[in-house]
């Protein structure tokens, strides 16, 4: 099936097996997330892409687009549940963004950005997490983790090496590697590691690069989340056609 | 000093690995029966897993630390789980798991040095009306009274095993308090069965001259699947599990999916808190369930059943095995049912402890041996389920249900309830009433004569459906349980006068943050933060803001969570607050704003490694409690 359906006062057009997400980004439209990458599996956990369907909330990242349906996006009440959202990814970790050297090239900061974010709003939990730096190339700071899996489907799905998995559950699900050790050090990850590129945070970061790019003049320093993601999603759609 | 292993953990993992074929999907039912034989999951049995089942380590390890049963270390020889819902709290539980740990000498949450015993709390075990209860050694121990803790402490003391422990101990009422008209009788096993063969009329002589003989008798079962689906819509049955989606149009849909090997799954599961007719229905009436799963597997083309069975619940697995070889010895399960070509069975696979994977696609996911996370929602499991293959799933009850119209007829079943709400429901009554139980009443019974029946006319507030459902006040009292006006799973937790709702708050809000997947971002947070502000009335430094940032973290998880759990979790509180102020208002220190932040809370840590009570301890001013 393809055709066209309604993003607030849209027409986006759609091919046959494009999700909301997918068919909004193709016609120039951002919807925020965080979890979503187009070349990987949707995970619908940071629910930042929630929109409304005939009045109930759907992830647009799994929902498949269909002809005349009317997906409302941009209202004032979705961008507010989104900010705090964000906020409670923010003080459930412990992000001192001045001192991470993803600054400026983070995501999770960036969409705060998009979004609004002046504050953080709820209570911070200081959670009490492993930093794991025993590998000569990769820094693990789990203090910096969203658990949003980008790392872990991307080890698998591009790097085929499986090297994270999350352990635990509820609020203390944690990021784990691959190793009988349980350090990083023991395991099959390398710098050039899709799941090291893909990771939002600074959460995972490559050693010995701090600073080759001067604060201020990084990614999302220079332009917004929405563009920056428009314009990659663009530039892979003229790729594969 | 470890359990004394039965046998060495090599050829225990060997046998089980070649008992399921070493597939990787047996990985879930392999570790709880390492669990159960060790205690444990040694970091050699990961290992030898992770090997022999040609999975990473890391995964192996995501499941273990998922279930609440699974632990990765250590536990004692014997491991004691108290009950914690609120109906068990009511009763006293948390005194007694102190008791008990006074006597062992040991502390709650872990184990003793000498690896003697380990005492934990854990979730609703479903013995909400025989409470307070808990597992030892995963088997149900009810009724719990401080002689009968005293009596436990002596016999893990002398290191009793549990065989010659006092059997009514162990022993599980069904407590039937009312029956109607479904349940009243057990069902003539085979009825159902016979009833959806026979709907598909006789072997014509003109069939067996047109078609080859096998296609003759597939033409017949087609044709009685197909009547029996017509039944299932006349009846209008509603799935009893919570959501009451009509049964028929799930069946229909699988009947129609594209691809074979479809199954049939029955959600045993049970995880809402203070429920417990499925624990009744595979005692009482495990034909009846089995029966409805294999009409089921007739009507929509499926040879596979499959019963998930909550941990807590494994102590029924002998009993249902045997009902299962009872009913494969009499024909009416396995190859060729009754003669008539048709095929199906059914096996049982255990749950490990998890809320969550009572919801349908975590439930599909910890059958395929991985962490109980729900699925994005497309596609449907009618369409891509277990294995990606079109799958029913259903609540025990619902099965039973369907097992009793195939015998009686869809138009008799619709006959009882209300017009959007027909056939009887099984309620589970626990907490403050005198006569706890099961009730069976037409759909539409007022909660207050369900009151009356169970002795509990004085109740100060309802929890009707579980800590996801809704908290009622006697102005509700006159409503009527059925879809149209209070619908629910069938579980009423009665709150006397005496009660104060702030601990059925704290409990549900602990229950939650504990019971998340964790997968997304407003649940896993946010049960988190709404156990903290809890926790800052329980401390009675509440404040009104406070009230208004609960109100607000319940409308971001209700509109944002991925799931029921998140969406539902909020709403206790929420309603509490709106319904029942004074319960919030005498816990408030001031009318103003009191920061989260609270430094003389902040000190509690430094009080407790130093051992110091005293008032000094304190800062000036602070009531100390
Ligand atoms: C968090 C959560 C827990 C659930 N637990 C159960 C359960 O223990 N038993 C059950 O039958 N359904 C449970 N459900 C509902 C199932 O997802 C599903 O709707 C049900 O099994 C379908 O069967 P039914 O149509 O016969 O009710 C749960 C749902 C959620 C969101
Ligand atoms: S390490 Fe990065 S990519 Fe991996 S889960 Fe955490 S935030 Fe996501
Ligand atoms: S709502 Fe809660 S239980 Fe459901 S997927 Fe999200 S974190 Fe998991």
């Amino acid at each position: 099936m393809s055709g066209t359906f309604f993003l607030d006062d849209q027409e986006i057009p759609f091919r046959e097996g494009q999700t909301v997400l997918e068919a909004a980004l193709a016609a120039g439209r951002f919807i925020p997330h965080l979890c979503w990458r187009p070349e990987l599996e949707p995970h619908s956990s940071c629910r930042l892409c929630t929109v409304l369907i005939s009045g109930r909330p759907f992830s647009a990242c799994t929902q498949p687009a269909m002809k005349g349906q009317r997906v409302v996006c941009d209202t004032p009440q979705l961008k507010d549940l989104r900010k705090a959202v964000t906020q409670m990814l923010f003080v459930e970790g412990n992000h001192f963004c001045p001192a991470c050297e993803r600054s400026g090239s983070c995501r999770l900061q960036a969409a705060a950005y998009h979004l609004g974010m002046q504050d953080s709003h709820f209570p911070h939990q200081f959670p009490v997490r492993e930093r794991d730096s025993s590998h000569p190339e990769v820094n693990l700071d789990r203090d910096r983790c969203i658990r949003c899996e980008l790392c872990v489907r991307a080890s698998r799905q591009l790097d085929g090496k499986n090297v994270f998995g999350i352990h635990g559950r509820g609020v203390t699900s944690r990021l784990e590697v691959n190793a009988p050790s349980g350090l990083l050090r023991d395991t099959a990850i390398a710098a050039e590691d899709q799941a090291v590129a893909f990771c939002p945070t600074g959460a995972l970061t490559v050693k010995r690069r701090g600073f080759e790019l001067p604060i201020g003049e990084r990614r999302f320093d220079r332009s917004d989340l929405a563009t920056e993601v428009l314009e990659a999603f663009a530039a892979k759609e003229a790729r594969h056609g | 000093m470890l359990r004394p292993a039965p046998v060495p953990l090599q050829d225990f993992l060997e046998a089980r690995l070649a008992e399921h074929h070493r597939s990787p999907h047996a990985l879930l039912q392999i570790l709880v029966a390492v669990q159960h034989a060790f205690h444990w999951i040694p970091p050699e049995a990961v290992e030898a897993l992770a090997r022999e089942l040609k999975l990473p380590r890391v995964r192996v390890q995501g499941l273990v630390s998922f279930y609440a049963f699974l632990s990765d270390e250590p536990q004692g020889d014997f491991v004691v789980h108290f009950s914690d819902n609120i109906t068990d709290q009511m009763q006293g539980c948390r005194d007694l798991a102190a008791r008990l740990c006074a006597r062992l000498g040991s502390e709650l949450g872990q184990t003793r040095a000498d690896g003697l015993a380990s005492v934990h709390l854990c979730s609703c075990t479903g013995m909400c009306d025989q409470g307070p209860a808990a597992l030892v050694n995963y088997l149900p121990v009810t009724r719990l009274s401080p002689e009968r803790v005293d009596r436990m402490a002596d016999l893990i003391l002398a290191r009793v095993p549990l065989e010659d422990w006092p059997p009514e101990f162990f022993r599980v009422e069904s407590q039937l308090r009312r029956s109607d008209v479904v349940f009243r009788e057990p069902l003539e096993p085979g009825s159902g069965i016979r009833g959806s063969l026979e709907r598909g009329g006789e072997i014509l002589p003109e069939w067996e001259e047109d078609l080859a003989p096998g296609d003759a008798r597939r033409h017949h079962l087609e044709r009685g699947g197909a009547e029996t689906l017509k039944e299932l819509y006349r009846s209008e049955l509603r799935g009893r599990g919570g959501a009451g989606f009509k049964a028929a149009i799930k069946w229909e849909s699988v009947r129609d999916g594209k691809s074979g090997g479809r199954f049939v799954l029955c959600n045993a599961d049970e995880g809402e808190p203070g429920t417990f007719k499925d624990r009744f229905l595979l005692t009482e009436h495990a034909d009846t369930v089995f029966e409805g799963m294999t009409v089921c597997g007739h009507a929509v083309g499926s040879k596979r059943g499959i019963l998930y069975l909550r941990q807590e619940y494994q102590y029924l697995r002998e009993h249902l095995e045997d009902v299962l070889r009872r009913r494969r010895d009499a024909s009416l399960l396995g190859r060729n049912i009754l003669g008539s070509g048709l095929d199906f069975d059914i096996e049982i696979h255990l749950g490990a402890g998890a809320y969550i994977c009572g919801m349908e696609s975590a439930m599909i996911k910890s059958i395929e041996g991985r962490r109980g996370i729900p699925r994005r929602r497309w596609p449907l499991p009618v369409h891509q389920g277990l294995f990606r293959r079109p799958t029913v799933v259903n609540n025990v009850e619902t099965f039973a249900c369907a097992a009793v119209i195939s015998a009686r007829g869809g138009a008799w079943f619709a006959h009882s309830g209300t017009p959007q709400s027909t056939g009887t429901k099984l309620f589970c009554v626990s907490g403050d009433c005198q006569r706890p139980g099961i009730y069976e009443y037409p759909w539409g019974i007022s909660l207050r004569e369900v009151l009356r029946d169970s002795g509990a006319l004085d109740a100060q507030a309802l929890q009707v459906g579980g800590p996801s459902g809704l908290l009622l006040g006697p102005e509700d009292y006159g409503r009527s349980l059925c879809f149209e006006d209070v619908p629910s799973v069938g579980t009423i937790m009665v709150f006397g006068p005496q009660r104060d709702l702030f601990d059925s708050a704290m409990n549900f809000a602990r229950f939650f943050r504990h019971e998340s997947c964790g997968l997304c971002t407003p649940c896993r947070v946010g049960t988190t933060l709404l156990a903290n502000y809890v926790r800052k009335f329980e401390r009675r430094c509440g404040s009104p803001v406070d009230l208004e940032e609960i109100r607000r973290i319940g409308e971001i998880m209700r509109t944002m969570a991925h799931c029921g759990l998140g969406q539902t979790a909020p709403a206790h509180l929420t309603e509490s607050i709106r319904k029942f102020p004074e319960v919030w208002s005498s816990r408030m220190r001031t009318s103003e704003f009191v920061p989260a932040f609270d430094l003389d809370w902040a000190l509690e840590e430094a009080r407790s490694l130093t051992g110091r009570t005293d008032p000094e301890a304190h800062l000036a001013g602070v009531e100390v409690p």
